[in-house]
């Protein structure tokens, strides 16, 4: 039952908003209408219908003509255009709700460590006008700004430029390699930023983290290849033929902090109410780095391969700390 | 059960009723009464018996109210004077003033384009749907945005499964219970709170309460709720001044500044090229590092394996030892499932 209510609840806000955008614009063509709302033509016609014969009850409770709205359906029927002739009710955008001001609010927080946003006051002065436009107060949900990395302006103004970049890139095996990249989109986790681009030393699309870049160059070069032409996947990480595939298990609550590798495959049930899972990583250098942050919740099963590395790791930590270990 | 009079009558699509409903309201001065929206208004009318038996009728108007005003319209209750409490006579409107957004309120091209990137934060849960929702508002403006922003693709993540029933909590003001496990302790305990706010402070979302057990002020991190969140049948009254959230991230950002660790990192790893970046101070090696949780933090080096040796605190390089000392012992000889 939920499902249908909020499919409702939502075409309703949409009537709400093409009424006061109609009326605005005396005029409107279908198709200008469905492009500036991102939606489909069929959506417009179909809500443009339903206003065209909705209205109040009015004095004699009984919705006669001058209760409804009207529209010119001559040109609504063989033009295309919409042109609202009578209003009822409504002639103004709605607010927002306390909800939808603070999930607008929380977001510009989020981007405000972007080099875009360099003028606070200009952020200050729009979150006020959401909070103006609200309902309510908007509820407490806030994001605290990440540290910009310094690398973020220049990787900006290079795509913006359009210009190759190079940069020492240190793979997660640990070496250092020369990359050149077009960069394509900067993309963010969090407080975690990466580059999405073409690489010219792999001949693909690679994403890089940049906190492992150093010593970065704009240079003059031009792109060759662009965003437009280049599928970017929408996820972060993508798998390739040549990853590992590796089975561990953890708390099945826990399943979330792992979403990143997951394979398709469901959850197996274990002991204990753990589940087995299987992960995709690209090598075992990177499986005991992400197995070492999360000792004592995922355990690798198998392979052994994997299994060793990650002891390894660990145990080349402790060697260490060698003097307080055997002091105890 | 089916109508009897459903039938005969033409089905009206549920966002018309709603549509009708929030039109009628909006045009009435002085409200109308449950039985006038019932009896006239469309999608409600044809269903409607003048010798009663309308309950199912009752029942659609309660759901649709709690839909309208979801949207944040403003769908008012007004009491008879002479005799309140009398449903009969309640009255129900959409004020008109309270409806509208505020003329004086506008907004630049750069603004909307600003606003739309904003939105594309959220990717999954309410916080999505409902800037959507806000950006559609703002398109009935019929300001023409800016180019969008291009080249960025920001976003934040609300992995927890807590984070809808506490933001939920924190909109109706309810007390919730949830288990909560802290570092170093091998059972959760069932805190009792009343919700803040919900910030995410680096990257980790953090729940502002106050514990009614301890009766004070408490700062959760949200993926330390390992079980489910229950709503305690209780509300509370929130305190008259906001701004819950901004004080909380500025607390975290207090003890992210006055809590300091001492690191050494390996030349030329991984840890080296990152983690330099983020040091207060670094000298040849040697790095200072700020932070706010010990075991967040303890979890994070933990990962860079012998790239790192923690000098001080000595429980943050304790915190990092009992970690790669588990590590070992859960992966070492056969299948160690479980066994940890």
């Amino acid at each position: 039952m939920a499902k249908p209510a909020l499919h409702a609840r939502d075409k309703l806000a949409f009537l709400l908003a093409l009424v006061p955008y109609l009326m605005d614009h005396g005029s409107v063509r279908v198709a200008d209408a469905a492009r500036h709302f991102g939606v489909d033509e069929d959506q417009i016609r179909e809500s443009v219908r339903l206003i065209a014969v909705s209205g109040v009850p009015g004095e004699t409770s009984s919705y006669q003509h001058e209760d409804l709205f009207d529209i010119d359906w001559d040109a609504f029927e063989q033009d295309d255009e919409i042109v609202i002739t009578h209003l009822v009710a409504i002639d103004d955008s709605p607010r927002f709700s306390a909800r939808e001001a603070a999930a607008l609010i929380a977001g510009l927080q989020y981007l405000s460590s972007l080099p875009e946003q360099a003028d606070r006051d200009v952020l200050g002065s729009l979150m006020s006008k959401l909070a103006l436009g609200s309902t309510g107060r908007p509820s407490e949900v806030a994001v605290g700004s990440s540290q910009a990395d310094s690398a973020l302006a220049l990787i900006r103004n290079s795509v913006a430029a359009g210009n190759q970049i190079e940069f020492d890139y240190l793979n997660s095996r640990g070496e250092s390699e020369k990359r050149r990249v077009d960069p394509l989109r900067i993309q963010s986790l969090d407080q975690d930023w990466y580059l999405r681009g073409w690489d010219h030393l792999r001949e693909a699309v690679r994403t890089f983290r940049l906190d492992r870049m150093s010593n970065l160059d704009v240079t003059d070069e031009p792109i060759s290849h662009h965003a437009g032409e280049i599928p970017l996947s929408e996820s972060l990480f993508e798998s390739s033929e040549s990853d590992l595939e590796v089975v561990v298990e953890l708390p099945e609550d826990a399943i979330g902090m792992i979403a990143d590798y997951l394979t398709s495959d469901a959850p197996v049930p274990a002991r204990n109410g753990r589940s087995r899972v299987t992960l995709h990583v690209a090598h075992d250098h990177g499986l005991k780095r992400l197995i070492a942050g999360l000792s004592g919740v995922v355990t690798v099963i198998s392979p052994d391969t994997a299994r060793v590395r990650v002891a390894d790791w660990a145990q080349a930590a402790l060697d260490r700390y060698a003097g307080e270990i055997d002091a105890q | 059960m089916p109508d009897p009079t459903e039938a005969a009558t033409p089905r009206v699509a549920v966002e018309e009723r709603l549509f009708s409903l929030v039109l009628a309201l909006l045009a009435t001065e002085q409200g109308l009464t449950k039985s006038e929206i019932l009896s006239t208004v469309q999608g409600y009318r044809q269903r409607y018996s003048s010798s009663g038996g309308n309950a199912n009728l009752e029942r659609q108007f309660e759901r649709d109210k709690d839909d309208i005003r979801e949207l944040g319209i403003p769908l008012e209750t007004v009491e008879a004077p002479g005799d309140p409490g009398n449903n009969q006579l309640t009255r129900y409107r959409i004020p008109k003033g309270e409806y509208d957004l505020p003329k004086e309120l506008t907004f630049s091209p750069a603004e909307i384009a600003m606003l739309s990137l904003a939105a594309t934060v959220w990717r999954q849960g309410s916080l999505s749907g409902e800037s959507r929702r806000a950006i559609l508002k703002l398109r009935s403006l019929g300001i023409e945005s800016d180019e969008p922003v291009i080249g960025y693709a920001p976003r934040v993540r609300i992995r927890e499964s807590s984070f809808e029933p506490l933001r939920q909590a924190l909109e109706r003001h309810t007390v919730v219970e949830f288990p909560y496990l802290k570092p170093g302790e091998s059972t959760a305990k069932t805190r009792t709170v009343a919700p803040l706010a919900l910030v995410q402070h680096h990257g980790r979302w953090h729940l502002s309460a106050h514990d009614l057990t301890v009766g004070d002020k408490r700062t959760f991190l949200l993926s330390r709720i390992v079980g489910p969140v229950a709503t305690v049948q209780r509300t509370w009254t929130p305190p008259e001044t906001g701004g819950h959230a901004e004080r909380s991230l500025n607390d975290l950002d207090a003890l992210w500044a006055s809590q300091r660790a001492v690191i050494r990192v390996e030349p030329g790893t991984d840890a080296a090229t990152r983690l330099t970046k983020r040091a207060s101070v670094s000298d040849s090696g040697t790095l200072e590092l700020h932070y706010t949780d010990v075991d967040v933090l303890a979890d994070e080096l933990a990962a860079y394996g012998p790239e790192v040796l923690v000098e001080s605190p000595q429980r943050l390089r304790d915190a990092v030892v009992s970690r790669h000392v588990r590590t070992v012992r859960t992966h070492r000889g056969g299948t160690g499932a479980s066994r940890g």
